[in-house]
């Protein structure tokens, strides 16, 4: 098979046993291939013998203690992972659950039930209370009793307010604290009030 | 370089002297090594020392150009193998797949050191067997001194192609190329060799 020189790249590309008995053949014909094919040649003879071998009783020995130092820290590793998986199931499960709770439907009206019964019970009270003090209320006869009046009415537009808020969402559990604070001073107030007619009456 | 002198003793399982370029075929026994490996096996850890330990210092030898750097590669290279031999799917040869994870450890020792080849790579204690080969020692210190100037790819391929003659389908796979982008790397770092190699002589 005869080739020209341009063809003599192909050859060297293929690089296979085929291509490069074909360059040889046609380098005995022409000077300026010969000379390539020979520096190309040249190169890969002299690659050829440039594997490194070298001896060293202890690389091996070395590389072994290092793969074994680095098996504690990897175990170390798998159980630290183990462990935050674990932890964060557990703490997911923790809030899955209070959240399932809190959002449970029925557990919130029996809460708000609740509260309502001890509102009720407490605001009968109250209302017991109120009768006994209105008596003296009507006719207050001292400026404290006076003061007393007006800051019951005032307890009283709170009280009607804070109803009202509760009327539109019962589980607004801010209102009800407030409603319960001011029902307690109510009650603080009605009793203040039955002291100082007591006091007045023994003058 | 006058103390550079060549290889001790034929690899009984790496290269011979006439190349083969024979691609690695991945097998069963390949798969099971993977996970003896990741199982922190010792015992399949020095085998796979022994098969490959020579070549392995060859390859990182001929990227490195030093002793020191080279063991250290090839160390670095076996843990490499102990963290991810749990990731080895069979895609290619063990053999393939540890020379992949070895040149990729080279390049990265490339970079830390920013290219700085040591003047005096060849240590003493490598003795050549090849004395009889008819090749100048300073031909190849020439050569030496040629690759440590060519970029990374160019010079794993013509490593791994002219110096421990593998395929180039084994090449691809190592270097993540296709086979005829090997063979085209190649033929265009010879040139390039080639013209050096000239004014070389």
């Amino acid at each position: 098979m005869n080739i020209q020189c341009n063809e003599l790249d192909n050859l060297l590309m293929e690089g296979d046993a085929f291509s490069m008995e074909i360059a040889q053949r046609h380098a005995r014909e022409c000077a300026a291939c010969a000379e390539k094919l020979a520096s190309w040649n040249d190169i890969s003879g002299t690659a050829r013998g440039m594997q490194a071998r070298w001896q060293n009783d202890m690389l091996w020995p070395r590389i072994s203690r290092s793969m074994q130092r680095e098996q504690p820290r990897m175990r170390n590793w798998i159980w630290q992972v183990a462990a935050a998986l674990v932890l964060v199931a557990g703490l997911g499960g923790v809030f899955w659950k209070t959240n399932q709770m809190n959002h449970d439907p029925l557990l919130t009206i029996a809460a708000i039930d609740q509260v309502e019964t001890a509102e009720r019970q407490h605001t009968a009270a109250i209302r017991n209370l109120e009768k006994l003090a209105g008596t003296r209320l009507d006719d207050p006869s001292t400026p404290l009793l006076v003061s007393y009046k007006e800051k019951l009415m005032l307890l009283d537009d709170a009280i009607a307010e804070c109803q009202s808020a509760i009327d539109h969402n019962r589980a607004n559990a801010q209102v009800r604290k407030q409603l319960l604070a001011i029902y307690s001073e109510k009650q603080r107030t009605l009793q203040d009030v039955l002291r100082e007619d007591n006091r007045v009456s023994h003058q | 370089m006058p103390g550079e002198t060549l290889a001790v003793r034929l690899p009984s399982l790496t290269t011979p002297d006439t190349p083969k370029r024979e691609g690695a075929a991945t097998s069963e026994h390949d798969v099971r090594l993977a996970r003896a490996c990741a199982d922190g096996n010792q015992d399949v850890f020095a085998e796979l020392y022994r098969a490959h330990s020579d070549r392995m210092k060859s390859i990182a030898y001929n990227h490195l150009g030093n002793v020191s750097d080279a063991e250290d590669a090839i160390q670095e290279t076996f843990l490499k193998i102990h963290r991810a031999a749990n990731t080895y799917t069979g895609e290619a040869a063990f053999s393939t797949w540890i020379y992949r994870i070895l040149v990729n450890t080279c390049y990265d020792h490339l970079r830390k050191r920013q290219r700085r080849i040591q003047e005096t790579p060849i240590d003493d204690f490598i003795t050549s067997d090849r004395a009889g080969s008819g090749v100048d020692d300073v031909k190849r210190m020439a050569l030496r001194r040629m690759l440590d100037e060519l970029p990374e790819q160019r010079r794993s391929v013509f490593t791994l192609f002219e110096i421990e003659g593998m395929s180039h389908a084994e090449i691809g796979k190592i270097l993540d190329i296709t086979e005829g982008n090997s063979k085209w790397i190649l033929f265009a770092t010879k040139k390039h060799l080639q013209e050096q190699w000239k004014t070389a002589q």
